[in-house]
Formats: C-alpha cells, structure tokens, sequence
C-alpha cells in the first residue's frame, strides 16, 4: 500500500470509527456539531462564496439549500448525515466541483437570510479559505516541470497566485517557476486544487484559520 | 537485462568511437543498470508533442508503457518536461484507440480486414489516377510524421502517382520561415541553435508565446535572465501573455503593423549608425520583389492570384534599401501600430547596440500572416543589417510547433512544390531526386501540386477526388473548416484517415487506418535546432494498428509501385526504415544537409546537421564554426553560392494592410492560437484526463474595456462570431491571456463543433509561401 492509499484509508476508518461513536453515545447537537465541525475541516470542505466565519454562519444559516439549488456548476452540496457537518449545511469540495466564482453570485443572491453575505458583490471581497502548496516534494512546478496549472488556471492569476523564478540548480541552465500563493488576494475558490494535474493535489485550499500563522502584537515589520 | 560480456566489449567499442568522433554517447551501461531495477526496460525517444526536441526514457514492462521520465542526460531539457511531456505515458491509452480498419458503408462506419481497406484505397486512387490524371489524387501530411514515413510518402505520390498534391500540415505552420529562410539564405531552417540561449543578452519574442508553447525554451530563457542582470527580453506581440512576464519592454502592436515596426527598426539602425557596414559590403545583397500582393481570396469562386503567385526579384542598391526605410519613421510606425515611438526607437537601440547579442525567436504570430514570407525577411534585414547572426547568441530562430516540422516535412520536403532536395519545377533537381529514386528520367512531375487551404477548395470543387489525410486533423485545422467539412461530405469524394483517434476529420472518412504512435513505431524526428532523433519501437500498438510508412508501402505495393520500397532488407538489418534513411541521406549529403549513419542515431541524444566526419554543426554559414566555410571567408551563405556568391539577401518589404479589418459590422480583431496545457488539435491531450480537467473547453480572452461595453461578465457564456461562422464560448477577462484592446483571443485544440474556433477563421494565405493567416480576421462577440 502506498503511502497515499494509507492516508486515505486511515481517514476513512477514523472518521467512520468516531461517527459511529458520536451517535451511539450522545446526539446532543452541539458534540455533534463540535466532532463534525473538526472533521469537516480535516475533510478540508469549503463554504460557499460570502459566507462568514463559522460561528456567525452557523447562526444565521437556515439549512434552506436554496444556494445549492442555485448554484450552476452543482459546486455547493448540502451536507447529509454522514457528511461530516450539520445536516443542510452548504458545502464546497474543491476537488470535486470548486467555485467558479460566478460574477452576479447566484449563490448568494438566493441565500434568504444573509448567512452568505449580500454585500460581497465582487470576486475579491469573496473568502472561502486560502490555497496553499502543502507539498513542496511533489509540486512538479517546484520540480522543473513546466507545469504551473495552477497559476494559469487561478481566477486572480498573477495576484492571488504569481511565479516567483529563480535557478535550476540541477540543470543548471533551466529556471524553476514556483507558483506563490498571496493570502491577502487568495479567495479559497478552489480552482488551483481542482485542477491539479497530480493524482493527489499539491495545492489545496483550507480554512484560512487553519493556516494563518500570527505574528506577536508586540512586533511589527518594520517596513510595512 | 543483463549485459554479456561480449555485447558490452561490443557497445563500449561503439561508445569510444563515437567519443573520438567527438559526439556525445549514452551510456550503454547506464541504460542496462537502469532497466535491471524493477524489470523495466527504459528506452530513448524524442518527445511527442512540440519542436523543442526534449529527450524522454521511456520505461516498459510486460509490453506497456508503465512510466516515462526526462532524460537527465539530453542537451535539450536535462531530465525536464513541460506538463504534456509528464503525461507522455498516458497519450498512448485513451479508451477509444481506433485497432480496426473501418470501411464507410450506407452512412455507417464498418470494421473491415487490413486487405479490405487497402485493395479499396489502392483501387480508387488507381481508376481515379487512370481517369481523371495526377491532379485528382493527394495526400496531406505531417510534421509529426517520422523522417522515413514523411520519406516514403513523398517517393509514393511523386515517383509513384507522379503527381505533386502531396502537402504538409507544417504548411500552417512555419512555411513562411521556410520560404523567407530559401529566400534570403538559399537554405531553410535557422543557422543557430538552442545553445544561443546561453550566449545573448537580448532577446526579442516575436509573436511568439514561448512560455506556454515551447515551455522548455522559455526555461532556459529565464534562467538567462536569472544568471545575469544586464539581460533584456523585449515582447513583441498583439496581446500580453505568459510570455510577457519576463520581458522588460513590452511592444503591444496593432494586428499586422510588425511590418512598419520591423521596417522602423531597420530605419533607426540606419539614421543612429548601428549598421555593421563591414558585415554589410562583405555579406550582404539587396532585393526587391513585387509589391501589392494578393492573399489567395476567393472572389466569387475565381482566386485572386495567391494561388499561383510567383514573385519577381530584382537587385536593388543599398541606397535604394535605405530610401525605401526611410518612410517608415518612428512616428510613421507609431501611427500605423499604437505603439509610442519613443518605445520603437529604443527597441531598435537594444536591438543594435553593439555589445549585445541578440536573438529573435518567433512562432505563429510571424508564420500565419498573410505577409509571413515579408515579417520574416525583415526581422533577418535587422540581423544581417547590425552582423548579428551565425555565432553564438546572435541570429534569427523560428520556433517550431510540431516534433518534425523541419525533420520531416521542411527537410524530406513533403510540400507540393519540393523535392527531398530542391524543387520540382528545378529539371536538375527532378533529375537528381530521379537517379536517387532509379526512376526513368522524366518521371517526376514538374507542375507543383496543390498547396493546404487550395488541397480544400479543390476537393470541395471536386477537382481533387481522392485524399489521404495521415498524422493531423485537417477537418479541424483548416481555416474556415466549416465549408471544407461541408466539400469532404460531396458525393464523389473519396477520403482516408490515419489516425490513432477518432477525430473530427475521421468522422468525414470513406476509410479510416488504426495508426500506431510515437514509441509503437520505430522513429525519428528533427527538432527546430535541427537535431535528428532517433528512437526504437518500445511496445507493440494496440489491436491492428500499423505505422504510415506500413501504410504508405501496403498501398504503393498494391498500385504497382511495389519498386520504390524493394530493398534487400538483409543489407539493413531487416529494417525497411533503415533502407529508406541512408538512401534519403544521399538527398543530403555534400550539400550542407549531412546525416550521420542510421546507426550512429541510436547511439546518441541526437545530433544537429550538417553532421561531417562525426561532428555535428552548432552556427552554421560562419567560419570556425561550420565546416563548409573555408578559412578566410568570415562568413559564406552558400545556400546562394550560384545566385549571390554566398551572400544572404535583405529584402524590401513594405507594410500592407491585412485582407479583412475590424469594421462597424465586425468590429474586433479575432486571434487563434494554443494553450501549455493542450496540443494542437487536442486528439492526445484532450485524452489525457488530469489536462481536460485543467482546460476543459476554449474561452475567449477578451480586454476589460470591450468586455464592460459588451454587458460582457467574466464566465459570461458569448457568441463569437465572423462572416464565416459562429461559436459559443465562456468570456475570461484577465486571464493567463490580456489581449489588447480591440482582440480577442480563442484556442484551437477544442473540438466540440459549437466552440471550434476554425468555424470563425479566415482562409487566406501568404501568396508567397501560402501559408493560411489564422491570427487576423475580424470578429464579432455578443452576450448569449
């Protein structure tokens, strides 16, 4: 088995394992919605475009599914029992279907209660998480491969993800193009982990929590 | 496998020969060590796709491909790949590889035997030869062709049918390179090599996207830049892309202005005293052909007389050249282009200043244009002009689209004009190519043959009733496809396919061949540097698919021209490809296009012609660096030693507008071109999920500005349409491609009827080298 089928294995028997141990034991919603919370990011799935951070979505979501309905690409699902989050909650999974960030938001123009945010009308303001090259061994752009899919793929091409180049040292007489995710411009669409040409992408977009790291308050750049 | 002790006394014999010969060898020893891990057998190839030549090891086990790496040893790419080459191993198996011959019968497409097909082609080219003479029969090529299938076509319908409608896909490609490149040199194909990347300090792009279609070279590009900060990139092109992103002046011209810009530069170079003159009096002529050219339109149904334009060149002084520059200010440039010309003469600058050296790379944006043979020439003026050619990191470099456009289709010349050395209409010629061939004097034709887009119009007329298309996809690559798919389906038409895929031009076919690919073969290519690459076959092709050479002989054989392919076998190790490759090098040989011996090219990573006593040629035409210039002459381009004493030409060449313009009707610019991720037509790639997955359909690029005006959003679903036909596309606004205000750009590969940009093109062509112009037309784009 190789490493990549071991980590999926292990995920699958995990999740099922604690599944099976959270509705035999307790159904109190809120266990339930802290375990399939934690799971659901693991699982690494998106909200859709507007929606704000978990603790105000979950309040102000109804579980309608309307922006499902209206989403064109099929990207948003709701979830189901076993998927990891609430039941009727909207949810992206990049790999599968990513957001196409559609210029009028269906999505969120159907959502009737404001739990995706009615005043992010451009792509920009949108944030769904941040992509980020999780694995720089197997990147084939960090390779040499002209490869950068990624990049040319990326909605906000040259701002949310721009080539920094720098020499081959291998070849010697070659440049490597690694493809640089910007936090600030990334808006977690998910296209970039999509559209990864590798049997298990390199680039995938998380929670930007997840991977924010934060500077102390008592510093500050001093160029910035 | 192991390696006996007698087969490695035998190999490292090889190898110490090759290396006293002063050529670079595989290690027969690192192949085997190689392939004892894991059972695998790696073998050598050049890669499928592009012109860059880049070296695979390709690996087989149980008679698959199992994987594929870049060969860490070949000069080209040191073990690297653009992402097409990472799925090399996977173009092989798509679900729906054609294995059986299919025979059109009532409508519907029928499996029928190898002699079934074969008796029926060879019996229909034949009653049609008989009746209707050597001009109702063709074939239309390849440069994915190998050297000796591109070889054996041309000895089948020009010693064989005695007809010269035979004709390459490469003719959509780089037949403007090649007819500037006879025009002022005598001889095709660049003096240079990709080595120059190492050597210039400045590089001029061309409308070329190097960064997406030639990704290997645009590697080395950068890293150029990367190593030395005085380095400069300058793009030249109708809209921004990948490609811009290292230049550090970008030139954004109106469609078609080159020619201004290119005559400014010329201009500048003058007035500032850039010109090397001692370069100049020693190397250099001056001509002038006709001007006020036609472009090969059909004006109700009579052609405007592209298609049989024949330019007349007289010799004119180098002050006559200078006046006739002179018009062409910067602010005259300027005007015609949009660009500043304060810009134009700072290019011009970069261009001449004497402590650089300079490259020009340019692809389609300079090939398909309706004045191709004219922007080439004077992008060759600026480096003959300023000395800057022929040594290392100066010189003029047409970039390549196809694995073999120069090996095969520029070399064999498998164009209906050419001969594997000369033209038809030459009598010496014929009779060389006759004596070669052991043909009876008078034998080859010397009318030349249809040419691409009129091979369409001919059998849309009917004037042409049999056509065999092998290793491309005309019915998607035409210009204006949708009128010739209509002439293929006439009655009383007879097409045959090659192809390993179903493709939009097998749906047309009375009969379409399962073909073997690449390393199903054995093969050979030439890259744009002119390196020749050999490889062996790897794996048996899947059912009952056979090589085009298999199926150009099978059907020679059974026309009666069983003669032009009777070789004793015996002589070359039971290898008709061999007999075919050292009889083809006779073409060559003693006439500046020296090929080493078959075998040596199994031994090596390829090796750039004229190969002499083992050498291969790195700069050619310059003393010290090619062997045919004598010590003394500097420089001798001897491709015009008869004509000129081996002096190169530059040409006048004027600006002209190109044949349809933006109008209130049409009133934006539309470009055709590629994208990294697929390959022409898209038959591999687009079979290769992960690359489908990553770009699943075209799009049309469109500037902000128009797109704002036209209600257009990003992802808007748009018709594009011309006076020809329409397609429906999603619009990408600041995408990978920005084109300039006024253009709007869409890719080729995709074959779904509704976005096939060829529905929209124009076809019209260079009258010169009748290449089709499928980055210029005009275009209208609405919100569906």
């Amino acid at each position: 088995m190789s490493d990549a089928e071991k980590i999926d294995s292990e995920e699958r028997v995990s999740r099922r394992s604690i599944l099976r141990s959270a509705t035999g034991t307790v159904s109190g919603g809120l266990l339930m919605y802290i375990l399939f919370g934690m799971l659901g990011r693991g699982k690494n799935f998106l909200k859709p475009p507007g929606a704000a951070e978990d603790e105000v979505f979950n309040s102000l979501c109804i579980r309608c599914g309307k922006c499902a309905k209206s989403c064109p690409y099929d990207a948003v699902k709701i979830a189901d029992i076993d998927e990891g989050t609430a039941i009727g909650t909207p949810y992206i999974i990049a790999r599968e279907i990513p957001c196409y960030l559609c210029e009028d938001f269906p999505c969120i123009s159907s959502c009737p209660t404001n739990a995706l945010d009615h005043t992010v009308i451009l792509r920009e303001q949108v944030k769904m998480g941040t992509a980020i090259v999780t694995d720089r061994e197997s990147c084939l752009s960090l390779n040499g491969i002209r490869c950068e899919v990624c990049y040319r793929v990326c909605p906000l091409i040259d701002k949310a993800i721009t080539l920094e180049t720098y020499r081959n040292p291998r070849t010697g007489r070659h440049a490597i193009f690694e493809p640089v995710v910007h936090r600030d411009q990334c808006v977690g669409c998910g296209q970039c982990e999509y559209k990864c040409v590798l049997d298990r992408p390199a680039i995938k977009v998380l929670p930007t929590k997840v991977i924010a790291g934060k500077v102390g308050k008592h510093y500050i750049f001093g160029w910035k | 496998m192991k390696l006996s002790r007698r087969k490695f006394l035998k190999a490292s014999a090889a190898a110490a020969a090759m290396t006293a010969a002063g050529v670079s060898v595989i290690d027969p020893l690192g192949l085997s060590e190689a392939s004892a891990a894991g059972g695998i057998k790696w073998t050598k190839a050049p890669c499928r796709f592009c012109g860059t030549g880049c070296g695979i090891m390709v690996g087989v086990k149980n008679g698959k491909i199992i994987a594929t790496k870049g060969d860490p040893h070949a000069p080209v790419n040191r073990g690297l790949n653009c992402i097409k080459g990472y799925f090399l191993a996977k173009i092989l198996y798509g679900k729906d590889r054609l294995t059986k011959p299919l025979i059109r019968n009532n409508g519907r497409m029928l499996e029928a035997s190898w002699d079934e097909a074969l008796d029926l082609i060879a019996s229909k080219y034949k009653t049609t030869l008989d009746k209707y003479g050597p001009t109702s029969i063709g074939m239309f090529g390849s440069g994915q062709w190998t050297i000796w299938e591109g070889y054996a076509a041309s000895k089948f319908v020009k010693a064989g049918m005695r007809s010269n409608n035979l004709d390459p896909n490469a003719r959509f490609c780089m037949a403007s390179a090649v007819g500037a490149f006879m025009r002022t040199f005598g001889k095709d194909e660049p003096m240079g090599c990709y080595d120059d990347l190492e050597y210039a300090d400045t590089f001029f792009t061309w409308g070329a996207n190097m960064a997406e279609m030639h990704p290997i070279l645009y590697s080395r590009l950068t890293d150029r830049k990367l190593k030395f900060t005085h380095v400069k990139h300058v793009d030249m092109g109708t809209q921004i892309t990948r490609t811009s992103s290292t230049a550090d002046i970008m030139i954004l011209f109106k469609p078609q202005t080159d020619l201004a810009i290119a005559n400014a530069m010329a201009n500048i170079l003058i007035k500032e005293g850039y010109v090397n003159e001692d370069f100049v009096s020693k190397h250099v002529t001056f001509k002038r052909g006709l001007h006020n050219l036609p472009y090969g339109r059909e004006i109700n149904g009579r052609n405007d007389g592209g298609a049989t334009f024949k330019d007349k060149a007289k010799g004119v002084s180098y002050e006559e050249y200078k006046k006739f520059v002179s018009i062409y200010t910067p602010a005259y440039a300027s005007k015609l282009s949009n660009v500043p010309a304060d810009k134009i003469v700072e290019i011009a600058r970069l261009f001449g200043d004497p402590k650089r050296k300079t490259v020009s790379y340019w692809t389609m944006g300079m090939n398909q244009h309706t004045r191709g043979v004219w922007i080439n020439h004077l992008v060759y003026n600026l480096h003959l002009l300023t000395g800057k050619i022929s040594e290392p990191g100066n010189g003029p470099f047409s970039l390549t689209g196809q694995p073999s456009a120069c090996g095969t289709a520029r070399e064999v010349g498998t164009f209906a004009h050419k001969l594997p050395r000369g033209v038809v209409m030459n009598p010496k010629h014929r009779a060389f190519a006759e004596k070669i061939w052991k043909l009876p004097p008078g034998t080859i034709n010397p009318k030349p043959g249809y040419h691409s887009v009129e091979m369409a119009r001919a059998f849309d007329r009917g004037d042409l009733k049999c056509l065999w298309v092998m290793c491309n996809n005309y019915f998607q690559a035409l210009p204006n496809v949708t009128r010739y798919r209509k002439g293929a389906q006439k009655e009383g038409r007879f097409l045959v396919v090659s192809d390993p895929y179903p493709t939009r031009s097998t749906e047309l076919a009375d009969v379409v061949l399962p073909t073997a690919m690449w390393v199903e073969k054995e093969g050979a290519y030439g890259n744009a540097e002119r390196r020749t690459q050999f490889w062996e076959q790897a794996v048996e092709p899947p059912g009952e698919s056979k090589s085009d050479l298999w199926q150009i002989v099978e059907v020679a054989r059974r026309m009666g021209y069983g003669h032009l392919f009777d070789y004793d076998l015996s002589r070359y190790d039971g290898k008709i490809e061999k007999a075919l490759f050292e009889e083809y090098r006779n073409f060559g040989r003693g006439f500046g296009k020296d090929l080493a011996p078959f075998d040596v090219y199994h031994k090596v990573r390829g090796l750039r012609w004229p190969v002499i006593d083992g050498k291969e040629t790195l700069w050619r035409y310059k003393e010290g660096y090619d062997p045919y210039v004598k010590a003394g002459e500097e420089y001798n381009f001897y491709g015009n030693k008869k004509k000129t004493g081996g002096r190169a030409n530059i040409w006048l060449c004027p600006y002209e507008p190109a044949p349809e313009e933006p109008d209130s009707q049409y009133p934006l610019w539309l470009c055709t071109g590629r994208v990294l991720e697929h390959w022409h037509s898209g038959t591999m790639t687009q079979r290769v999920p992960e690359l489908h997955r990553a770009v699943p359909e075209a799009f049309v690029s469109i500037h902000p500005e128009d797109a704002s005006s036209l209600g257009i959003k990003n992802g808007s679903r748009v018709r594009v349409s011309t006076r020809r036909g329409e397609i429906i596309v999603r619009a990408e606004i600041e995408g990978r491609n920005k084109p300039q205000k006024g253009l709007v750009f869409v890719p080729w590969f995709d074959e779904d009827l509704t976005r096939m940009v060829n529905n929209l093109t124009l076809d019209v062509y260079d009258p010169i080298s009748k290449q089709a112009d499928f980055k210029k037309c005009a275009c209208k784009v609405e919100k569906v």
